[in-house]
């Protein structure tokens, strides 16, 4: 993704406010309670997302909804099981970059059609990764840090091949022209421990989360994969301010299955839109690192659509397609 | 003095009334699964680890280590009643105890592993305080290469060891590691032996495989083994309480059952019924009444009890702090801490110092609670033993398949639990060892995972297991382990080959 689109979407996404806000109002659209089919487990960010969303839609718009877990093969248990169901709006999915835009280009096969067999509702927004080194490198710049493993290799941790860290490691060794070696863990905090038993010269992780240690002058953090600075975090420069044109982001949004009635689909996404339009709502979104963007449901259609050509790029540079 | 003062934190923590609620609910279950026989800590686990999804993180953990010390507990009642194990460490308490039963003590039996188990639950306990802030501060250190030798050690440890045939142990480890092979290979990302099926990408989860084995594998083999809830014996309350003599004779028998399960418990690969086979073998050297072993004695049914309670607590040392499961229920404990976002290892005693001293001083509350269900309340217990089987074991297998199910809301997951299961049966028939199993299953990939990171991180260099000082004092204590092994199994082997050599001459002499 780069600057201009979401800008662009951000821009666009006023106008389509005010325009669907004429069809529909927010409000509850199903008597039935409504399923947020997670694709992770219990306790991780996707999951507190839709935990939130799930408790607004029924305590500001009496839309009961409940938040179902299923995790497992990279989100396409979860997507996939989404698509076989009626999309009669009491199903929900809580879209992300595993099963829509990194597994269409990493597996061969998929049991589902990312684009078609859904029908993409509400863009809810996105956090960034960036890259972490260790204090006593004395490095502070990107360009420190190439002219570093230029003369010495660094190891640097990920969150597991295929993840966001990994492939964003993947690019920055491409866009800056040099060659580190990739030590793959299972998520974010077994690496986090190696790199402060110093194992670890660095790691990709998403930034926010990792302010404490920031703070604490326990890691530095080079650069962060987002198009602007993240507000939370003002003194991390981004890569693209630094030279280098790296934005990867991770995104959240909501979706149904394919052919959900166009009244309710615009229903659905007003409320979405009003509940994180809340300010408390979106302080607890910033906690997690994530930023807000409103979108209209065909923007957040066309991005998804847009978004697995640039991962497809990046998946085939990594090296990791099945 | 700090570690008093977060003890006293600890307890303000687990006093809150629905931590205490939550230490209840877990002894209660554990000793109610203890009971029951062939179901054991593992089974109960698993079973409630969904329901643990729904609380934070202190009393999900507090609720589990409850049902884990809770059952061994409850494990005693049906061994020293029926002479059927509760939990397979209680099989070592079934020696002494039921022979106190059939000459009509079974009070006093049940009594003495009451007292026995809280006194080694607070061994453990003390141990546990003591010892876990400075092996955190040393694990804080830890490298990949480090951890690839504790679980070395942890591995070779449990199969020197273990109880029963080496060759099948070997086998069940061997298995438990193919099994854990299955998903995608962590550090290229390729699948491996999953067969197309999507839903084994992930691997086959710990619950599932723990489910099969120890649940439905056991109540298969249970309804088998026992038609009918078997009359237990009446237990006499007149004779409930051990006399003077007995009572005195209780007191050494528990510290050193509480010394020989802390020590042994604390070890990654063992567990509890180990150590209360290790502490029974002890004992019997030791006591006084040594010549009396065999034919029911008081000290004979403590020192298993204090060492088996001692080792449960211990067995959170390694899991905790250094985030490596000493054995199978630990696992499940770290898979539980997982899902909560909180990685055990050197800084959750930091970071979550109100969850862990939170637990320890959960084992004090626990392990009174316990003295309750298990001292006024023990009738309670003996009745369970005579529910039907026929009305106790569909539950269970109901109950295990709605927790597998919720695991990933998948229905996948249940049929391979019971396919599971009947291979667990069959397993069990032919006498091979759950327990291996499931500890390759879990270290195995564990060891690869560190095994593979280190290789990377020196760039190739295996020289790094031997340069890091850690890593290579546990290497040479494995060795020592594999050393002593062999010299053991050699001098077993020469002693029973002159043994058959003598019976053969003798056999030889007497035809002619």
């Amino acid at each position: 993704m780069n600057s201009k689109t979401t800008f662009a979407a951000a821009a666009l996404a006023v106008v389509a406010i005010s325009s669907n806000a004429a069809l529909a109002e927010p409000g509850a659209w199903s008597d039935e309670p409504v399923r947020i089919v997670v694709t992770f487990p219990p306790g991780g960010t996707s999951d507190l997302v839709a935990r939130l969303l799930a408790q607004h839609l029924d305590t500001d718009y009496g839309q009961k909804a409940v938040v179902d877990n299923r995790p497992g093969a990279a989100g396409t248990v979860a997507a996939d099981y989404v698509a076989q169901q009626a999309p009669d709006g009491t199903t929900l999915i809580l879209s992300n970059n595993a099963p829509f835009t990194i597994s269409p280009t990493r597996f061969a096969s998929l049991p589902y059609d990312p684009i078609d067999g859904f029908t993409h509702i509400a863009y809810i927004g996105a956090s960034a990764p960036g890259l972490f080194v260790q204090p006593s490198s004395g490095i502070t710049t990107l360009e420190e840090y190439v002219a570093f493993v230029n003369e010495t290799p660094m190891t640097y941790g990920s969150s597991g091949v295929g993840s966001i860290s990994h492939i964003l490691g993947e690019a920055v060794d491409a866009a800056l022209s040099v060659e580190s070696i990739h030590v793959p863990y299972q998520g974010s905090s077994p690496a986090i421990q190696d790199f402060r038993a110093r194992a670890l010269d660095s790691f990709y992780d998403m930034v926010v989360q990792n302010s404490a240690m920031i703070e604490d002058g326990e890691a530095v953090a080079l650069a962060i994969a987002s198009p602007e600075r993240n507000p939370q975090l003002p003194g991390v420069p981004t890569f693209r301010e630094q030279g280098y044109d790296v934005v990867i982001e991770n995104w959240v949004g909501l979706s149904a299955p394919a052919g959900i009635d166009p009244d309710m689909r615009a229903q659905i996404h007003e409320t979405v839109l009003a509940v994180f339009a809340d300010p408390e709502v979106q302080t607890k979104l910033t906690d997690l690192g994530i930023t807000h963007v409103a979108m209209s449901s065909e923007e957040y259609e066309a991005l998804v659509g847009e978004l697995i050509g640039v991962w497809a790029t990046l998946i085939e540079a990594a090296g990791i397609k099945e | 003095m700090d570690i008093l003062a977060s003890f006293g934190n600890g307890l303000l923590v687990v006093l809150q009334p629905e931590n205490l609620m939550y230490c209840f609910i877990g002894v209660f279950l554990g000793t109610f699964i203890g009971v029951l026989p062939g179901i054991g800590s593992m089974a109960a686990i698993a079973m409630i680890l969904p329901i643990t999804f729904y609380l934070d993180p202190t009393p999900a953990l507090v609720m589990i280590a409850g049902v884990f010390y809770g059952a061994e507990y409850g494990g005693s009642t049906a061994s020293i009643l029926l002479n059927v194990p509760g939990t397979p460490a209680a099989s070592i308490t079934a020696i002494e105890g039921h022979q106190l039963a059939k000459k009509g003590r079974a009070g006093v039996a049940l009594f003495s592993t009451a007292t026995a188990s809280f006194g080694g639950g607070i061994i453990g306990m003390i141990v546990i305080a003591l010892l876990s802030p400075s092996l955190a501060n040393l694990a804080l250190s830890f490298a990949p290469a480090d951890y690839f030798a504790v679980i070395l050690l942890g591995l070779i440890a449990a199969s020197a060891v273990s109880n029963g045939g080496a060759l099948k142990g070997i086998a069940m480890v061997v298995t438990g590691l193919m099994l854990g092979t299955i998903g995608i290979d962590l550090t290229t990302g390729v699948t491996r032996f999953t067969m197309g099926i999507p839903e084994l990408r992930d691997g086959v989860h710990i619950v599932i495989v723990a489910m099969g084995l120890f649940g439905v594998g056991e109540v298969i083999a249970s309804i088998r083994g026992a038609r009918s809830g078997q009359a237990a014996q009446t237990v006499d309350y007149t004779d409930f309480y051990p006399s003077k003599k007995e009572w005195k004779s209780l007191f050494a028998p528990i510290l050193r059952g509480g010394a020989i399960g802390s020590f042994v418990g604390a070890l990654p690969g063992t567990g509890q019924t180990i150590a209360a086979a290790l502490a029974y073998a002890a004992e019997k050297r030791v006591s006084p009444q040594r010549k009396d072993f065999g034919t029911g004695v008081v000290p004979g049914v403590a020192v298993p009890e204090a060492a088996n309670n001692s080792a449960t607590q211990t067995a959170f040392i390694p899991t905790l702090t250094l985030g490596v499961p000493g054995s199978p229920p630990m696992a499940i404990v770290i898979g539980a801490l997982m899902i909560y976002g909180i990685t055990p290892g050197p800084r959750l005693l930091t970071e979550q110092p109100d969850m862990f001293w939170g637990l320890v001083a959960s084992f004090l509350v626990g392990n009174i609670m316990l003295l309750i269900l298990n001292v006024p309340l023990i009738g309670i217990w003996v009745r369970l033993l005579r529910i039907p089987y026929k009305y106790m074991y569909p539950t269970i297998i109901v109950l295990i398949c709605m927790g597998v199910y919720s695991l990933n809301n998948n229905v996948f997951d249940v049929w391979l639990t019971l396919i599971i299961g009947v291979v667990g049966y069959v397993m069990r028939l032919f006498r091979f060892e759950p327990a291996p199993l499931l500890l390759g299953f879990v270290l195995g990939p564990m060891m690869e995972e560190q095994l593979r990171r280190t290789m990377l991180l020196s760039r190739g260099d295996p020289m790094v297991f031997l340069e890091r000082p850690i890593s290579a004092t546990l290497l040479a204590m494995t060795a020592l382990i594999i050393v002593f092994a062999l010299y053991s199994s050699a001098k077993t082997r020469r002693r029973t080959l002159a043994s058959t050599l003598a019976s053969n001459r003798k056999e030889q002499s007497n035809e002619q």
